[in-house]
């Protein structure tokens, strides 16, 4: 029996894991409603004559959750520039020589060649995937608003120049939500796998705030 | 007495019909038509807009050409042929120099020095250089005209282009359609009788009084869409019943016309209520992004495997599968990797 010595960080503040709760769910809800969208597999069958506006209530809960992870996109910019260490975006970018290493480290990490202390923000890896999702969700979210305000001169003139056309607007925002089914695995299989290989709590973190790094770090106070 | 209360009020009834009429009478009172010279030009086309217009009703194509306007150059329903109609054409266009409008029909091939459509053994893209310069404006009738049709469809063999691409500096009005809608292009042309201006349009040249919605919010089948009611397939119950086309491709949702509201010709019908899905072509590359026709999206090309072609969804549920299946074997190795070696050493861990 191997015993480590773990000590309890602070590592992600409350504002910080509210957003990210808040993302979890507005993307369920986004995914499922989306795919509804596309694909209304449900109601057909159902008797006419019922007063219950399904698709129309589903394309509104769509809509909704769509505002609600604007919200929480613009909030998380925001920590990124203004929020602790941990939360700033250059704290996990590969754009300097210690995140440069750390970003090949993890994938020799991921790849069981060579393993990798986690450290107490994001790996160089994380951190280029969120910026990766977050070009993306810029794509999905002027992609939704020229598809819900059609009619609007000014999505109608971006929506344009960006898409070429309703139809390749609601292609790019089909595809892309695909990435983001993608990225939901992926990210939950990685946080318990790093929880099982090194015992930091990760997962608890996005709750707690608090993470366990089992040697001393002498940036950490 | 009801036979002679109906009569009644069908006098007093003013029926859309004769209001046209009657506008249509009035600008020709007002003497408006003068001014209005158009130059109709077939470029690469099937003609199909002219057969449309040729079926126009208020006011009729007899009417537009007679009272209203003064037609002088159009290559299917002029008299005159051959050497005599390209003259027709010159001396007009001298004549009228900076006032008559130039109506293209047909897309305008620029591939290979545009020989793919000649007339009178001059490239389309020669005649057009020549007419629009003195037009006092270009109504591009059709989907080809406004953004090229199925002849700029990928892989467009001809380099066909619309009016816009070619021609800059003249108010250029798109009035597409696969064929469009007589009404919205006779609107256009009354518009500038009328006004001496050209309507309001859109982003991409449409006039907003024809292309400013879309077919999904005024169709009729629109509250079966909100409640959820769908045509599985063509042919079964719901179609029947007619149920929203949503399912089996309808493109309403993502084109704009005023087909639901002015229906074509007089018959009071329009694609959506007979029974098939509206297929976009008013709207730019229909051919390309708007096929196939009765899927929701269009297929995308799959770089896996050679040229094979799969649906959107498709490619997804690929996406997920595959990131499944890469899951599952990251944690089996990680799995057989502890039962070999044991837990990670701590002089295995490097820092960061
Ligand atoms: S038939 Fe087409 S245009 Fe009409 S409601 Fe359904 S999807 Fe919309
Ligand atoms: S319903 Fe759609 S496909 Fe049919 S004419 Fe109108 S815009 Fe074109």
């Amino acid at each position: 029996m191997r015993r480590y010595e773990f000590t309890k960080y602070r590592a992600f503040g409350p504002l910080y894991r509210i957003t990210h709760w808040i993302f979890a769910g507005s993307c369920l809800v986004l995914i499922f409603t989306g795919y509804y969208i596309y694909n209304p597999w449900f109601t057909t069958m159902l008797e006419t004559g019922t007063d219950d506006f399904t698709v129309a209530n589903i394309r509104f809960l769509h809509f909704a959750a769509g505002y609600i992870f604007l919200g929480a996109v613009t909030v998380r910019v925001y920590l990124w520039f203004f929020g602790n260490k941990q939360e700033r975006i250059t704290d996990a970018l590969p754009i300097n020589k210690r995140n440069l290493k750390n970003f090949w480290g993890a994938i020799l990490n991921y790849l069981y060649i060579k393993f990798h202390v986690p450290r107490l923000g994001h790996n160089a890896l994380a951190g280029t995937t969120y910026l990766v999702t977050f070009l993306l969700s810029m794509v999905m979210i002027v992609s939704g608003f020229y598809l819900m305000f059609p009619e609007s001169a000014s999505w109608q003139h971006w929506g344009l120049a960006f898409f070429g056309g309703q139809q390749n607007a609601r292609m790019v925002h089909f595809i892309i939500m695909f990435y983001f089914i993608f990225f939901a695995m992926v990210h939950i299989y990685i946080a318990i796998w790093n929880d099982v290989m090194f015992g930091e709590g990760l997962v608890s973190a996005i709750i707690s705030g608090s993470k366990f790094l089992h040697i001393k770090r002498p940036e950490v106070d | 007495m009801t036979a002679s209360r109906e009569k009644n009020i069908a006098d007093l009834r003013l029926t859309r019909r004769s209001f046209i009429k009657g506008c249509a009478v009035a600008a020709a009172a007002l003497g408006l038509s003068e001014s209005m010279v158009p130059r109709l030009l077939h470029f690469q086309e099937c003609t199909g807009c002219t057969e449309s217009l040729l079926r126009a009703s208020h006011p009729d194509i007899g009417k537009l050409i007679l009272e209203l306007i003064s037609l002088d150059y159009h290559e299917t329903v002029m008299a005159a042929a051959g050497y005599q109609a390209e003259e027709n054409l010159r001396e007009t266009m001298k004549k009228y120099q900076g006032k008559y409008l130039c109506v293209v029909e047909g897309a305008i091939p620029t591939k290979d020095g545009g020989v793919y459509c000649k007339i009178g053994g001059r490239t389309a893209m020669d005649i057009l250089a020549e007419v629009a310069p003195g037009s006092a404006a270009i109504i591009a009738i059709g989907s080809c005209a406004s953004f090229g049709g199925l002849q700029a469809a990928a892989p467009n063999p001809t380099g066909a282009v619309g009016v816009r691409e070619l021609v800059t500096g003249k108010p250029i009005i798109n009035v597409p359609g696969c064929p469009p809608n007589p009404i919205s292009f006779l609107g256009t042309v009354l518009h500038y009788l009328t006004f001496k201006r050209l309507p309001v349009t859109d982003d991409q040249g449409r006039p907003v009084f024809a292309y400013g919605r879309k077919i999904h919010d005024h169709c009729e089948r629109r509250a079966h869409f909100d409640e959820g009611r769908f045509v599985e397939q063509y042919g079964d119950e719901s179609h029947r019943q007619g149920y929203c086309l949503y399912k089996v491709g309808c493109k309403g949702p993502a084109t704009f016309s005023n087909c639901p509201a002015v229906r074509f010709n007089d018959v009071e019908q329009w694609p959506v209520s007979a029974g098939h899905g509206c297929i976009g072509c008013t709207e730019p590359g229909f051919w390309d992004n708007m096929t196939p026709f009765e899927e929701r999206l269009p297929e995308v090309k799959v770089p896996l495997g050679e040229g094979s072609v799969g649906s959107a969804v498709s490619v997804g549920r690929k996406v997920a599968l595959v990131t499944a299946g890469a899951i599952g074997l990251h944690a089996a190795s990680g799995v057989v990797r502890r039962l070999v070696k044991g837990t990670a050493k701590k002089d295995e861990v490097r820092e960061d």
